[in-house]
């Protein structure tokens, strides 16, 4: 009995952490988190399939396949993505008036040096940059201004992972909170260009994304102890399928 | 950047304090000139130590320099930290191999992770082929190895490695308990290839189909020549492509290519078999070297 009623309390002082959001401030913040890692954002994430389109067309990837070779994608290029925003997270947090630009350009250099699909590495970039355009566009975001005219001007990329993690940075997200969030819309990007390439449907699609959601904690959480230089992803069938991709003749996916 | 000293010292630092056997350190460096006079390259300074060695190196039809790295306690034990320090001076070229394939023994349990350092550099114009024999962790191996590769104007590259999965033929397949590689490739100061891959058969699973699927070798290839413009890269690619494609048996052996952020290539292998990897590693080399070089490529000597 006494077991039961701590429990009840604590069930209790959860619900009654949500007081939080009565702030303005936090209610805005999570609102915000949603709306940058919503699928709605127009920043092209839906015409990329980072290499799954020619696996399928292979015939290498079927609907059975899914759940393990979504957490193992997580696993690797996941925390790779994961490792790299929270990087860039921090970057915005180190001195919130101004950006360090070479740090920047760094970032986002090594992450295009461990890309080695030309597609997929261009999709990557190509999402960052249209991700920071728009929400630059946003508000009054002084250091995404800088992050975008520092990388035009080194003709450097700007990837999607830093991206979301310098933005989220500087609109006052929290940390890991950001790193869920982007994992999370990665792996319903894939689920999403999955139903697109394979006899998926929606409930299937869900369930899919439900049961990914541990491996998706897991994966920020280990993010958080790893250093930028300990990022390794080890995927080489996705590696071959995103390199042959250009050579496909219909293809749904720029990548 | 650390120095290769440093590196070694760094991950010694990390291990943890419990070895009972004194590790083996050894360095075996290599500096490669050409001789204005003949245009050879020769192979002008070494410093070598047991249990790496070099006997001589050998002139090839080009000109370059052929060097077989031999390591004659076999293969590298648990808790060994070499390092391979390689320089080629401006305008030279030198072929690097192995004897045969790098066995990476099985540790005892106490031992730390056996560490090996490359630190490369191609001065302009140079040319380093790096043509190794397969890597084969046994069961148990804990591997870690560190590459550095920089390159200066017009430096020219082409460097494989290949991992099989353990000694095949009795079977152990995937029973290492881990192996790491780093490669980093700088040109001209700037990162185009920061390879990361962390193999831990124990904590993932290899044969999943976001890994090796049904394969069991992996292999990656860069080709690089510092300042080639991305169309022509662009235009071997799709030569290249059409080569690769003929390797590729679906199911068995997949190869890709792509064009790196700048400079360069990279292929991609996986295969169920390694005995179909070095074959097509070797026809894709051919073909790069003669569109990047306008010459042969000339197979080390022990392929003849």
């Amino acid at each position: 009995m006494a077991t039961t009623t701590v429990t009840i309390m604590k069930s209790k002082a959860v619900m009654d952490s949500d007081e939080h959001l009565q702030e303005p401030g936090e209610a805005l913040a999570e609102l915000r988190l949603l709306h940058l890692a919503d699928s709605a954002l127009p920043i092209g994430a839906l015409a990329h399939s980072f290499g799954l389109e020619f696996l399928v067309s292979a015939g290498l990837l079927k609907v059975l396949d899914l759940p393990e070779f979504l957490r193992g994608f997580l696993e690797e290029a996941g925390m790779v993505e994961a490792v790299f925003c929270r990087e860039a997270f921090r970057l915005a947090r180190l001195d919130p008036g101004h950006l360090c630009a070479d740090r920047w350009l760094e970032i986002n250099d090594r992450l295009s040096a461990l890309k080695p699909a030309r597609e997929s590495r261009q999709g990557s970039a190509s999402l960052g940059r249209n991700f920071l355009g728009t929400v630059a566009g946003l508000g009054d975001f002084a250091l995404l201004r800088e992050a975008l005219q520092a990388s035009k001007q080194a003709g450097s990329s700007i990837h999607h992972s830093p991206a979301f993690g310098l933005t989220s940075g500087v609109v006052g997200l929290q940390e890991s909170r950001s790193v869920l969030a982007y994992l999370h819309q990665t792996a319903a990007s894939l689920v999403s260009a999955c139903q697109r390439l394979l006899p998926l449907g929606q409930n299937g699609a869900a369930r899919i994304l439900w049961n990914l959601k541990p491996v998706i904690a897991d994966t920020a959480r280990r993010s958080a102890a790893c250093a930028l230089d300990d990022a390794s992803c080890f995927m080489p069938l996705l590696d071959w399928a995103a390199m042959e991709h250009p050579g496909l003749e219909t293809r749904l996916f720029i990548s | 950047m650390k120095t290769i000293p440093e590196l070694a010292q760094a991950e010694t630092d990390a291990q943890p304090a419990r070895a009972v056997q004194s590790p083996v350190l050894a360095c075996l460096c290599l500096d490669f000139e050409r001789d204005p006079l003949t245009r050879q390259t020769v192979l002008a300074a070494s410093h070598q130590e047991a249990p790496l060695r070099v006997l001589r190196a050998f002139t090839l039809e080009d000109g370059t320099a052929l060097v077989h790295l031999h390591n004659v306690s076999g293969g590298l034990l648990g808790g060994d930290r070499l390092a391979l320090r390689v320089r080629l001076d401006a305008g030279s070229n030198a072929q690097l191999t192995t004897t045969g394939a790098t066995r990476l023994y099985r540790p005892r349990q106490e031992a730390p992770v056996t560490f090996q350092a490359n630190e490369i550099t191609v001065g302009e114009d140079a040319l380093l082929e790096y043509l190794p024999d397969q890597l084969i962790p046994f069961a148990g191996a804990r591997f870690s190895q560190r590459t550095s590769i920089r390159l200066a104007r017009g430096a020219g590259l082409f460097w494989w490695e290949v991992l099989a999965p353990g000694r095949e033929a009795r079977g152990e397949i995937f029973e290492y308990a881990s192996v790491e590689l780093k490669t980093d490739l700088i040109a001209l100061g700037k990162p185009i290839v920061a390879e990361r891959v962390r193999l831990e058969p124990g904590n993932f699973v290899l044969s999943s189909l976001s890994r090796l699927g049904p394969c069991r070798t992996w292999a990656t290839f860069y080709v690089c020549r510092v300042g080639l413009e991305t169309r022509a890269w662009l235009a071997l690619e799709q030569e290249l492509r059409k080569l690769a494609q003929e390797w590729t048996v679906p199911g068995e052996t997949f190869c890709g290519i792509s064009t790196l952020a700048a400079h360069g290539l990279v292929v991609r292998c996986a295969a169920s078999h390694g005995r179909h990897v070095l074959p097509g590693l070797r026809a894709l080399w051919r073909a790069a070297k003669l569109r990047l070089y306008g010459r042969e490529a000339v197979p080390p000597r022990k392929v003849y």
